[in-house]
């Protein structure tokens, strides 16, 4: 289920490369194809030729159960499900599915004085992401056999959530990296492509059945840390962090920042001893993959937008 | 990759333990679980028996490990062979000396004294700090460090070794307060004062975790060889979270004050017993490489340890606080 936007595209050609049949279940608002930048020719048009699509929107729970079960499939990679409702169509559709392999979030796990969030730590009902919490939970209770991966921050080229793209931007121009209060919060970025390879991973692996598995980077980054390392990446000066208090600023609807204003990270222990994956990336050359072969060519996906930054150097200047 | 191979002998063991600090609590735990495990253990403190020191934990408690069968004597590392009486160990773990000068003489006699394995209790506070996390084995580590010295030379001279890096523990007979701080804080309804925004991590393990993988190294010799362990729980903590935690484990509330140690004129080293910054390592080797599993659980293991502080009565007892 998705497949064109930005995980997908990597998934995709992967399970492709393994010679599986693989459809895409999309509105077909994207190309179904995009040649990826550094792709060569030869791989992209061997790739155009195998990936199937099926057209629909995964709301209209009736096509999408008409439609599946028509074709019949074995297993269903579901990267872009954010309900439970959503899901159910999907196994009525298919009585002899072999596996539910699930993108799901480390959103879902509850706040803790406690780090690095484990698979067994209590999660929260309540989050943003209770969707894909509920979606987790229908899985267990339909004895299908299931897998769900929870990643943390994903990043890379085509990174439609602007993670690095922010603080591309502000680098390009030369501007100050404004971060809320002291930077030493500290998060975790997963590259896309070592995501890919946990997906493939858990294909068909008993030892991923009815599992949760945390997929992100090996280590862990302070706020100001990845500032640094975004720059580091792109080549750019070490850049001017400017930290100031969120609380003194009504930023209205914006957000004057990409990340979750707390400490957030995963611990992917479990994903390495059981299914011996490991990330390849670091975070600086991730980064770099990233800069290399998108922001670093000229495209990104949302414009540079200064106005929170403005208000809050506005600010300072005065302050100073 | 787990080692499965058990070495099932029972081994003779000799600790060599600082007579004060942070770990002095460390030989302590590894000198019971050995003995219940059936193993020889000698316990050589450095200095004296009737030094001052000695009334503290877990030193007043040392009747412990000798009627558990071990053996407790007291001298100068430097001259280990006469102290233990000329005697020979299969296994000797350095829990004393932070750098060559300290460790050299026990390094070389247990060498030629024909040890088979040496353990050494380094720190995780010889990583470099970095804006990446957690430190893991491997990272690079200050090289001007005393312990970084002594690692070497162990991985020079010894075939069967391993080291352990550890940052801070609780437990009964810790001769450093480490929780006792907050408590004594949070039960006089005094604030707690951290400095900075206390959002920095630390560690803090139950020291029975680092008793327990130093046991699983005596036990599996070829998996645990020459591999450094950071000695650590398996979760970070933030100095906030810390004060949280041990005023839920006192059922009090308590009142966290942030404060710029430079704005206030205050070494925040000797103000606050942890450090100023995010200092993390995660015991990936040992799960991986010893299977080994983190029990500490530190809101239970709070609990256990305020109702010791109330039972011995240091609740009441008089503070000089900040």
């Amino acid at each position: 289920m998705g497949g064109t936007r930005f995980i997908g595209i990597f998934l995709s050609r992967l399970l492709v490369k393994e010679g599986h049949q693989v459809t895409l279940f999309t509105r077909g608002k994207a190309p179904i194809t995009q040649q990826l930048p550094g792709e060569s020719d030869k791989d992209f048009a061997d790739f155009s030729s195998k990936i199937l699509h099926l057209k629909g929107d995964r709301k209209d729970f009736e096509f999408v159960k008409s439609s599946l079960s028509a074709e019949g499939f074995e297993v269903v990679y579901d990267i872009n499900g954010r309900e439970a409702d959503e899901v159910e169509p999907i196994l009525d559709a298919l009585p002899k599915l072999e596996q539910y392999i699930y993108c799901s979030s480390a959103g879902v796990y509850l706040k803790s004085d406690l780090l690095p969030h484990f698979e067994i730590d209590a999660v929260d009902p309540k989050s943003r992401h209770k969707g894909k919490l509920e979606t987790e939970s229908l899985l267990v209770s339909k004895g299908v056999n299931w897998t769900s991966l929870r990643p943390v921050y994903i990043y890379g080229p085509l990174n439609y959530n602007p993670v690095e793209e922010w603080f591309f931007h502000r680098l390009k121009a030369g501007r100050p990296i404004p971060i809320p209060n002291s930077g030493l919060q500290i998060t975790q970025l997963g590259h896309v492509k070592d995501l890919a390879r946990a997906f493939v991973l858990v294909l068909g692996n008993e030892k991923a059945s009815k599992q949760v598995f945390n997929i992100s980077g090996d280590k862990y980054i302070t706020f100001d840390g990845l500032a640094k390392a975004c720059a580091k990446a792109g080549g750019f000066p070490e850049p001017e962090i400017i930290h100031y208090n969120p609380k003194e600023f009504d930023f209205g609807k914006k957000k004057a920042f990409p990340f979750r204003d707390q400490h957030f990270f995963a611990s992917i222990d479990k994903a390495k001893s059981v299914l011996g994956w490991k990330p390849e990336f670091d975070l600086v050359e991730g980064l770099a993959d990233s800069y290399n072969l998108d922001f670093g060519r000229g495209t990104f996906r949302k414009e540079a937008d200064f106005s929170t930054d403005d208000m809050i150097l506005g600010k300072s200047l005065v302050l100073a | 990759m787990t080692g499965t191979i058990v070495d099932k002998e029972k081994k003779k063991v000799l600790i060599v333990n600082t007579n004060s600090g942070g770990h002095a609590v460390i030989g302590f735990y590894f000198a019971k679980e050995l003995l219940g495990a059936g193993h020889e253990v000698t316990i050589l403190t450095v200095g004296e028996e009737s030094s001052d020191k000695m009334k503290k934990p877990p030193f007043n408690r040392f009747s412990e490990i000798v009627s558990a069968g071990g053996r407790t004597v007291w001298g100068d590392p430097a001259e280990v062979g006469k102290v233990v009486g000329g005697v020979a160990f299969d296994v000797v773990l350095d829990n004393n000396g932070k750098d060559l000068d300290a460790v050299r003489p026990v390094i070389d006699w247990a060498k030629s004294s024909g040890a088979k394995q040496f353990l050494f209790i380094s720190s995780a506070g010889i990583y470099k700090p970095t804006d990446e996390l957690p430190h893991v084995e491997g990272d690079v580590v200050k090289a001007d460090a005393g312990h970084v010295g002594v690692e070497k030379y162990i991985a020079e001279v010894f075939g069967v070794w391993a080291v352990f890096r550890p940052q801070y523990m609780i437990g009964s007979g810790n001769n450093k307060d480490c929780e006792e701080w907050f408590f004594d804080r949070i039960v006089r309804d005094r604030p707690v004062p951290i400095p900075g925004s206390g959002m920095q991590l630390t560690n803090i393990s139950h020291v029975r975790d680092l008793s327990s993988m130093l046991t699983l190294a005596v036990e599996k010799p070829d998996a645990a060889c020459c591999n450094i362990f950071n000695c650590v729980s398996d979760r970070a903590v933030t100095l906030d979270g810390m004060a949280k935690l041990c005023a839920q484990a006192a059922g009090r509330p308590v009142n966290i004050v942030h404060y710029d140690p430079k704005a206030v004129g205050i070494d925040a080293k000797k103000a606050f017993p942890f450090r100023n910054m995010h200092f993390y390592a995660e015991p990936r080797a040992a799960k991986d490489i010893l299977g080994w599993r983190c029990a500490t659980n530190l809101p239970e293991d709070l609990k256990e340890r305020f109702d010791e502080y109330v039972k011995i009565g240091r609740d009441k007892k008089q503070c000089s606080l900040r």
